[in-house]
């Protein structure tokens, strides 16, 4: 005798062939238990409730099982028992459209109000658990890590651009004189007024002698004007909170390191840490990343760019945010296209390993993209040859794309 | 100028508000008191709590100001809606259809269904949250009783009209109601967007609705549509 198996929101049902119920197993009235037994039969494992209710079958007399969810029958003929798969299956139908009737007729609930509160604490809590599953991640970690990455970087330079606006009252010179923001707001905080900016005190900052006396020369010369002690004090106030972000910002850095050796060290043998994090980021977790096409992470952080070519037929971008890497942005202009193109497919491919339970291959892809660099810097040494009416060219092949449109 | 609510003149539990500085805007029955769901501005009136709908942020909000002659959604309906993000638009239905009726949320982003389950679900027994892609309708089917009456479908997705076509061979009633808001841009960014409205009302019609209306959404969100259409 057939018997088909069908779950629901208030238990397992069995019906026979002629789509009468002939046996139940209820869950538990509460939800938490109904929810996490509901998404382990999805998932396809045999829980108590199923193996009771194909015990209690067997009793009876059955011996050949349909269900409707796939790797659930696959699983279950682990029971010993053999199995079909039909979906929708005609009783899976019938539980379907009249789930309320079952409820109350199975007496899990006196009344349709019952049951309603019932749905809508299991789907809520499947909902929650679905939430977590998602969420447990550690690329979305990481995602988080490199934005906030971002975010600080974008915090310095304001608070820097102000102090030395601030500062520049006092000392407008050395704002030309130190380019690096670290060392500036060090100077200050350390130094305060600039007649501490002696040769001596300089070079106790890893000065060079020469750089050390042409900022003493112009601190003696300055023509800003004097600060009083409570100013200067504010301003090195300013200058340590960014020089505790430095700190913030140099910690983050050395925890996406070692996170991303864990979480997709293929990836960061290619581009490294910082890179690859932000490349997961942009796609929304490691796994998007690694179904996306290589073509497309080409372009990844270059969207604007590449709508507006598909849009109005403008050239499409080479790159998107892998430019940052030293192979593209140290590379010449003509070679880039190329060079873009090898890195992303790469990257796809250790994307997958990483995102897909593969290996470490990461030093394979590198020495391969290497190479594919190497050809590509013998072979285009020189910029190609420019076709010398060309933007006339390009305005007419625009034009006519557009009309092949209408 | 005192705040004045009064109900619109087609469409059962949806209201007009006219606002202290004479402004007009939508606005549904709240179903739960004394609780917002996206900032929205609440509004007392005899003893009843409106929530003021912003069509800036609802498709279905700006359809209506855009004179939609039908809105299929009633009191007492069971609606399946696919893509309900945070529950703006999910949570008016919700309003809609009040406690007899009922709202199924199908969300595939576990972002955005966190905001849903925690601040709108949790407070609206008439809203049941899914966390389930719309494209696979038979995932879901477990926890949809019967059919519904109608689909509201607003999922950014390439193929929308026909995913929302499956999930009405599957759970729409004979002669229920579709809406389906499109964004043209996530259909092709390269094509006109009436092309775009155009494809999709072909793609509805091939699989057994008869299109209604269509009303675009210009100035509250550009390049949209709102589709209407039956069932058969």
């Amino acid at each position: 005798m057939k018997a088909t198996i069908i779950e629901c929101a208030f238990g397992i049902l069995a019906f026979s062939e002629e789509n009468a119920l002939v046996e139940k197993v209820l869950f538990s009235k509460n939800p938490q238990n109904a929810a996490k037994t509901i998404t382990k039969i999805e998932s396809g494992k045999i829980v108590d409730e199923v193996a009771s209710l194909i015990e209690l079958l067997k009793k009876k007399g059955y011996n050949k099982f349909v269900f409707e969810n796939a790797s659930l029958a696959k699983e279950a003929e682990k029971l010993g028992i053999t199995t079909e798969i039909a979906k929708p299956s005609r009783a899976g139908e019938l539980v379907r459209s009249n789930m309320e009737r079952f409820a109350v007729e199975t007496g899990f609930v006196k009344n349709a109000e019952e049951f309603n509160v019932w749905t809508h604490n299991v789907t809520m809590e499947i909902a929650k658990l679905r939430v977590k599953g998602a969420v447990e991640k550690r690329d979305l970690i990481i995602a988080q890590a490199i934005q906030t990455l971002d975010d600080l970087d974008k915090t310095i330079n304001l608070f820097m651009s102000r102090v030395r606006e601030w500062y520049g009252i006092h000392f407008p010179e050395l704002d030309r004189l130190i380019d690096k923001h670290e060392t500036y707001a060090r100077l200050i905080l350390e130094l305060g007024n600039r007649e501490n900016f002696t040769v001596e005190a300089l070079e106790k900052h890893d000065m060079s002698k020469s750089k050390a006396g042409q900022i003493a020369k112009t601190a003696e010369a300055s023509m800003g004007a004097d600060l009083a002690e409570a100013d200067l004090k504010q301003i090195q106030t300013l200058c340590k909170d960014v020089l505790n972000l430095y700190q913030l910002r140099e910690n983050m850095e050395k925890y996406l390191e070692t996170a991303m050796e864990e979480v997709a060290p293929n990836v960061k043998a290619i581009v490294g840490a910082l890179l690859g994090a932000r490349l997961i980021a942009i796609s929304g977790g490691l796994t998007n990343l690694a179904r996306r096409p290589a073509s497309t992470i080409q372009v990844l952080g270059a969207e604007k760019a590449l709508f507006r070519s598909l849009k109005s037929g403008a050239r499409p971008p080479k790159h998107g945010i892998i430019f940052q890497h030293t192979y593209l942005h140290e590379a010449k202009k003509w070679q880039r296209g190329k060079i873009a193109r090898a890195l992303a497919g790469k990257l796809a491919i250790a994307a997958r390993s990483d995102a897909f339970g593969g290996r470490y291959i990461g030093d394979d892809l590198k020495a391969d993209l290497e190479k594919r660099l190497e050809e590509i810097r013998e072979k285009y040494t020189e910029p190609p040859q420019i076709p010398e009416k060309k933007p006339q060219q390009e305005k007419k092949w625009r034009k006519n794309k557009r009309a092949r449109k209408r | 100028m005192h705040v004045n609510v009064k109900p619109h003149p087609q469409f059962p539990a949806i209201y007009q508000v006219t606002l202290e500085d004479g402004a007009q805007r939508l606005a549904t029955r709240n179903l739960t008191p004394g609780r917002n769901v996206y900032g929205e501005r609440l509004i007392r009136c005899e003893g009843v709590e409106y929530r003021v709908w912003d069509a800036f942020r609802s498709k279905l909000a700006a359809a209506i100001n855009k004179n939609l002659k039908t809105v299929p959604i009633k009191p007492n309906h069971i609606v399946l809606y696919l893509g309900a993000a945070s529950g703006t638009t999910a949570s008016h239905i919700s309003d809609i259809v009040s406690e007899k009726g009922r709202v199924y949320c199908v969300e595939f982003a576990s972002r955005a269904i966190r905001e849903l389950v925690n601040n709108v679900c949790a407070y609206r027994l008439n809203m049941l949250p899914i966390l389930e892609d719309a494209r696979f309708p038979e995932k879901y089917a477990v926890f949809i009783s019967g059919k519904v009456d109608d689909i509201y479908c607003d999922i950014a997705q390439p193929e929308q009209a026909k995913v929302l076509a499956d999930n009405a061979d599957l759970f729409l009633k004979k002669h229920g109601w579709v809406m389906l808001a499109v964004k043209s841009q996530s259909i092709d960014v390269t094509k006109e967007p009436s092309e775009v409205y155009k494809q999709e009302t072909k793609v509805l019609k091939s699989r057994g609705f008869d299109i209604e209306e269509v009303v675009h959404l210009e100035p509250y969100d550009k390049a949209h549509a709102m589709i209407v259409a039956q069932f058969y």
